[in-house]
């Protein structure tokens, strides 16, 4: 197969409400941070890979020109990659494909979202077709409620035992979040604040909700060659799927999910695994709602289908678990959307080459990263080890 | 380096179209893989070219234009510009992950707004839009430089909109298919002055679907693959005013796509030409930093018929985009063009001379804010 490819740095900005910087100037803040990562300048840079949410998120269209300056991609060639949600794990995609063909060396993949400018919902929203689907649409928590219902009855999943373990997850996420400095929601919260909170959609509550975030992050790509010249610890890109299913929700089956399924099942064939929850030191996986964090267990074969909430329940996905899930407090703390999934890739990256500081999961050297996108339609899976 | 080449190309024709963007979509897909002779199943993974909300009405288009485009379950992506999904659709299969990818590019134009209104959610909200700025705004400043600076005259520029309408009367899948005259161009409303009406590009609607092949795999499903031989893309400043107009990055990608193909006189070598020209001027000062004729001197190539369908260096004999305008999708129709050029499947826009290698560009932003170049050969 091809050649190898390896993530020599990674920069995140501070993730929250950021009226301190206009969006340009959010977005270096990463570049900035990535580039010094990896201790390369902009001249080194042969591609910029840029993605975002759609334009109605922050009002501007084709955001690759407005940040030319900013994400460093004056005078060069750009990639204007984009897949709704899962856009943050395709720009990655984009920048390992970018160098694996060997037309560059190195290249730098930015992923941004200013939402406090926009209204998130009401972008969601208009993911939706005008004629069938967008008049009963209600945002993101309408749908992801409805596929955590489907998958309860499917499973027979008591109610309580559902709940009992979607406020787990909330509270080892938040937990999480207080180890991670660039997180946006940093709070503890208890079972009984969880279970107790204001209802969102009917089963899920607020803190069971992702926030809505400013934030960049970037990925910086390069060769095998050029990698062992200045990288002494890269992470090496082992297997990557991505995989859509239809766009009317109501064409597929939400509680078995085959996109999850197939994309997860893709990136295992490349990276060799045959058993995740084993051979996985650490998943970031997308969890913008926590009872859909326990869909993906299943889905990337963590555990059996239907089972998710008894392992949730005896503590697998907690940071001193067998699997550690998201010790960065994942999507459900930040999520500026369309650097969301890159973040989880950075996240990987931090574990396998020791550099996550707090939230290091002690000797992870295989990290899954994942990211979701469109009506529950699109997931994105990339692997990276710490060797080659 | 591994080869990669074009086996197949489908498309749609011009005129606004009366299906659902879906079976739309669909049906050019379903033609390019049964000219390939190719199930849904057997190609390797499939890249859309489609922009967001503003071109389509719906936000994160991929998620529409999924199911039509065949990606059910398969391995894919979206790229924002149909050239870009292009090139991402050759860096798939250089890195010999894939042996296949279809690329294809949809858009809608006639369900939604005019160009004009499109293209000013590019500027950012607080310096440019509300000044009025616009991709046609931007375009009548550059006109007027590029007229100032090398005498450039209105008609030379009127006479570019005459020679690609013309040509597209020999395109059946061209949207604008009617006979001008200069002075029909010449007395065409002023949209923005200089600009006049028929100097601007309409808004249509179109799929094109490629497919893409490595050098083994090619070979066997045709015995005229298209190979990619150069490409170059490169981004300038987001303020226009930081810039010069008359002197982007197109030389910056055109560069990069000759030394890639090891073209040293791209006057002599290529053979013919599918350049993005929204706005009729764009023709002959893109062709200028293309390196196809001289800096200041578009006017005389286009007086001197060099680049008419029979000329020595035939220019968007399809019509290009001033006679079609799916705007995202119009990168890939000019990569197409070129594709069926060097193949000798243009039909009546068939150039006479044989063409051997071909140059598509494509464009988008205020003034030509990134320029893409892919060179093609036989």
């Amino acid at each position: 197969m091809g050649k190898a490819v390896a993530i020599i740095g990674t920069g995140q900005t501070k993730h929250g409400r950021r009226s301190d910087v206009c969006y340009p100037d959010l977005v270096r803040e990463a570049v900035s941070a990535a580039l010094e990562d990896a201790g390369i300048t902009l001249k080194d840079v042969d591609g910029v890979v840029l993605g975002t949410m759609p334009s109605m998120m922050e009002g501007v269209s084709s955001t690759h020109f407005y940040f030319a300056e900013a994400m460093g991609a004056f005078r060069k060639p750009v990639m204007k990659v984009e897949t709704c949600g899962s856009t943050g794990q395709s720009i990655g995609h984009c920048g390992f494909y970018w160098v694996a063909s060997g037309m560059a060396d190195v290249v730098l993949v930015v992923g941004s979202e200013k939402m406090s400018e926009g209204d998130g919902q009401a972008t969601m929203t208009t993911v939706f077709d005008p004629f069938f689907q967008r008049t009963f649409a209600a945002g993101a928590p309408g749908v992801f409620t409805m596929q955590s219902m489907e998958w309860m009855y499917r499973f027979k999943i008591p109610e309580e035992k559902g709940r009992e373990a979607a406020a787990m997850i909330s509270v080892s996420n938040h937990d999480n979040a207080m180890d991670n400095p660039y997180a946006h929601i940093r709070m503890r919260v208890t079972m009984d604040e969880v279970k107790n909170a204001r209802i969102i959609t009917y089963p899920v509550r607020l803190f069971d909700v992702c926030p809505a975030s400013d934030g960049a992050c970037a990925v910086i790509f390069a060769s095998k060659e050029k990698t062992k010249k200045i990288c002494k610890k890269p992470a090496w890109i082992k297997g990557l799927g991505f995989r859509g299913e239809e766009f009317f929700y109501g064409e597929s089956d939400k509680a078995i999910w085959m996109s999850a399924t197939e994309a997860a099942r893709e990136a295992y064939r490349q990276a060799g695994i045959r058993n995740p929850l084993k051979e996985l030191d650490v998943a970031e996986v997308y969890n913008p709602f926590t009872y859909q964090e326990m869909i993906f267990y299943e889905c990337f074969g963590f555990c059996p289908r239907g089972e998710a909430p008894d392992y949730v329940l005896k503590g697998t996905f907690k940071k001193n678990g067998q699997l550690p899930c998201c010790p960065s407090g994942g999507t459900l703390c930040t999520n500026p959307i369309g650097a969301t999934g890159l973040i989880r890739l950075a996240e990987a990256v931090l574990q396998v080459t020791g550099k996550a500081g707090a939230r290091q999961v002690e000797g992870a050297k295989l990290a899954l990263s994942h990211a979701m996108g469109g009506v529950d339609q699109f997931n994105a899976v990339t692997i990276v080890g710490s060797k080659l | 380096m591994r080869r990669v080449a074009i086996t197949h190309v489908a498309q749609s024709n011009g005129g606004e179209s009366r299906e659902s963007l879906m079976d739309f979509t669909y049906q050019v897909n379903k033609e390019v893989l049964g000219k390939a002779g190719l199930k849904r199943e057997e190609v390797g993974c499939i890249i859309a070219g489609s922009a967001d909300i503003f071109h389509s009405g719906l936000s994160c288009a991929n998620a529409f234009d999924w199911d039509g485009i065949g990606a059910f379950l398969k391995e894919g992506s979206r790229a924002e510009e149909s050239a870009f999904s292009f090139i991402y659709g050759c860096m798939r299969i250089l890195s010999g992950h894939y042996d296949t990818v279809l690329v294809t590019a949809l858009v809608k134009g006639s369900e939604n707004p005019d160009n004009d209104p499109i293209t000013s959610f590019y500027g950012d909200p607080f310096y440019l839009r509300p000044v009025g700025i616009n991709e046609s705004v931007v375009a009548a400043m550059q006109m007027r430089q590029y007229m100032d600076l090398y005498g450039v005259t209105e008609e030379q520029c009127a006479k570019v909109a005459v020679k690609n309408l013309g040509n597209a009367l020999f395109n059946p899948y061209a949207h604008i298919r009617k006979r001008v005259s200069l002075k029909d161009v010449m007395d065409s409303e002023r949209v923005y002055d200089p600009l006049k009406a028929l100097e601007c590009a309409p808004k249509s609607d179109g799929v094109v679907a490629v497919l893409i092949a490595s050098e083994d795999r090619a070979k066997k499903l045709t015995d005229k693959p298209v190979w990619l031989s150069g490409y170059g893309c490169s981004m300038d400043h987001f303020i226009p005013g930081d810039r010069d107009l008359l002197d982007g990055q197109l030389k910056t990608a055109a560069r990069q796509a000759y030394k890639m193909a090891g073209i040293r006189d791209p006057r002599k070598k290529i053979d013919v030409a599918e350049v993005c020209e929204p706005y009729a001027f764009q023709e002959l000062l893109w062709c200028e930093q293309l390196g196809l004729c001289a800096e200041g001197e578009g006017g005389y190539l286009i007086d001197s018929g060099v680049t008419a369908m029979d000329g020595a260096l035939p220019v968007n004999p399809s019509g290009g985009v001033l006679a079609m305008n799916p705007y995202p999708a119009r990168g890939l129709y000019r990569i197409a063009e070129a594709a069926l050029q060097i193949k000798g499947q243009a039909g009546e826009h068939q150039v006479g001379k044989k063409v051997k290698t071909a140059l598509a560009h494509s464009t988008h932003g205020f003034g030509g804010q990134c320029h893409s170049v892919v060179i093609l050969s036989a």
